[in-house]
């Protein structure tokens, strides 16, 4: 006679393992493909003639695609799932997009629906080897020394490019409050046209910051991102600008838990 | 601004008008961020209020190594009288 717990249990076992490896395959692609495109493709595109605006729209687009790629990957092994309300209003000129940061892949999930968008990103980037010629020839801002930041994101912004900032700086720590550090604030106020949030949540939590890779929750991670409303950054560019970069500040933390909480 | 009294009149109402830091708090030996809470951010806003007040273009790294009161009074002296 057949024992129905054992029956029940194998099936589940099976498909915990075979989603660690479709999960370690991603992470392989991610890393070796990342590590190709970087060394070997870049320089290829590169070399292509065109001035450096074009070189640096054509590795953005590289980019967008690249992601674009391994998102759908990530779907289709049954990895993840997700959802993305709004995407079409994201690139727009001169277009800050502030995001909150609980996963390892909020950025990946957002240049891979962003067009042509720059991004401030960890200064290790640029001490990577697979990484360096490509945020490099994209234009990306280091998130550091924090002066050179705020001048590279305006400058960005203010030539009429989009820019992705994480104002968290890194993934949120479960259980703690969202702290969002001035900066995306500071540069909002000198130079965006609009700020547009994106509110991104993971249930069941996966991939974030005090969580190992082989912790997957069943079922599968569901990324639901919902582009906000636009933010005109008009309406907070009075007074001095430490008093008015706090103030816009605190109303994108205030965005960022009435969404976690509205929920 | 030429002398060092001046300059710290001046940076006190800067400050209060900034960040709301009342005057008596600013003192020499006040260390920016840890006793008046002045982070990175404000700095930058700080030295461009400073570029504008001086007229003068102020490189970042000049300001690199103020942690008081005192230092940056002494950075923006240095700053005016040169020629």
């Amino acid at each position: 006679m057949a024992h129905p717990d054992r029956t029940a249990a194998r099936p589940f076992r099976d498909l915990y393992y075979v989603r660690l490896v479709t999960t370690g395959l991603c992470f392989a692609l991610f890393g070796v493909g990342g590590a190709l495109l970087g060394i070997v493709v870049v320089p290829i595109l590169l070399a292509v003639p065109g001035n450096r605006a074009a070189r640096r729209r054509r590795i953005r687009r590289m980019i967008r695609l690249a992601f674009r790629f391994f998102v759908g990957f990530m779907n289709q092994t049954g990895g993840i799932s997700y959802s993305f309300a709004g995407a079409e209003r994201l690139g727009r000129p001169g277009q800050l997009i502030v995001a909150n940061h609980p996963s390892l892949i909020d950025v990946v999930l957002l240049i891979a629906f962003t067009p042509d968008a720059g991004c401030v990103v960890k200064r290790a980037a640029w001490r990577n080897p697979a990484m360096v010629i490509a945020v490099s020839a994209a234009g990306y801002v280091p998130n550091g020394p924090t002066d050179l930041m705020i001048e590279r994101a305006t400058a960005l912004l203010s030539a009429g490019e989009c820019l992705i900032m994480f104002p968290e700086g890194t993934r949120t720590v479960p259980d703690h409050t969202v702290h969002f550090h001035r900066g995306a604030a500071s540069v909002a106020l000198r130079a965006a046209r609009v700020v547009t949030p994106v509110f991104i949540r993971v249930e069941p939590p996966s991939l974030g910051k005090t969580m190992r890779w082989y912790q997957l929750p069943n079922p599968r991670a569901h990324f639901a991102l919902r582009v906000g409303s636009d933010i005109d950054p008009v309406a907070f560019r009075n007074g001095p600008a430490p008093i008015a970069s706090r103030a816009l500040n605190e109303h994108l933390v205030a965005l960022s838990a009435a969404e976690a909480a509205g929920n | 601004m030429h002398d060092r009294d001046a300059i710290l009149g001046e940076l006190r109402a800067t400050m209060l008008e900034l960040f709301e830091l009342e005057p008596a708090r600013v003192t020499l030996d006040a260390r920016l961020y840890d006793d008046l809470e002045i982070d990175s951010i404000d700095a930058i806003d700080l030295m461009d209020r400073l570029r504008r007040q001086t007229g003068r273009k102020i490189a970042s790294e000049r300001f690199r190594s103020v942690r008081t009161v005192s230092d940056l009074v002494e950075a923006i002296y240095q700053l005016v009288n040169e020629t």
